[in-house]
């Protein structure tokens, strides 16, 4: 992993069009800017991890578990 | 044109059944074009079926169709990507999860509905920021699992 060192309002660029600014710095919170092209999802985490489990709960359904 | 699922027999579709997800679903980015198959007759069930790969179908349902008021607000941003008007018709889905032998504890997420602009047939599954909404809100009361045949 890349580690990298940042203060309030400096960023980082990922790729071309991906920046991500250190907003603001309390205690254990960090807020970031994120500025993405419309393609590129965002998300936190762990709401990702979890609609990804969910995703995958639906799609291993056996179908004779469905109820009428 | 004609496609054998795992879960289904053939299911043969036109060009114009077909639904467009072109972020796919989290986590299944490989799939990106999927037919709405019925489960049954009647049924408040469906399943999203992917033309990539065609052993992957999710298990989708409307939420009303189980009493549940659900109309949930937005991100502007997914009106504007999926061209929606006020007046657009659109269809939500949420995704239905079963444990193996335990339909008694389905779950939907309501926290990541499936929607499309019926126009274009072309949709995306939003993440709702509301907290109101689970990701495993539950249909059935756990204490009465034969009450299953609740579809209202």
């Amino acid at each position: 992993m890349l580690v990298l060192t940042r203060k309030i309002h400096q960023s980082i660029v990922i790729g071309d069009a991906i920046e991500v600014v250190v907003l603001e710095v309390r205690g254990e919170q960090v807020r970031l800017g994120i500025r993405a092209p419309k393609d590129v999802a965002v998300h936190r985490k762990e709401i990702y991890d979890q609609i990804l489990e969910e995703n995958k709960g639906a799609a291993e359904v056996r179908p004779e578990d469905v109820p009428d | 044109m004609k496609i054998q699922g795992t879960r289904f027999a053939t299911i043969e579709y036109e060009a114009d059944d077909i639904i467009a997800l072109p972020d796919g679903l989290v986590g299944f980015p490989r799939s990106r074009r999927f037919l709405i198959v019925n489960n049954k007759e009647g049924s408040p069930f469906r399943w999203l079926q992917s033309i990539e790969e065609p052993h992957l179908a999710f298990l989708v349902t409307e939420p009303s169709k189980f009493g549940l008021a659900y109309t949930p607000e937005f991100p502007d941003k997914v009106a504007e990507a999926l061209d929606l008007e006020p007046t657009t018709p659109a269809l939500m889905f949420t995704t239905a999860a079963i444990p193996p032998g335990l339909p008694h504890d389905l779950t939907l997420n309501l926290a990541a509905p499936i929607v499309i602009n019926a126009l274009t047939r072309t949709g995306m599954q939003v993440v709702l920021e509301d907290p109101a909404y689970t990701m495993r809100h539950r249909v059935f009361d756990e204490k009465s699992p034969q009450g299953a045949g609740a579809a209202a």
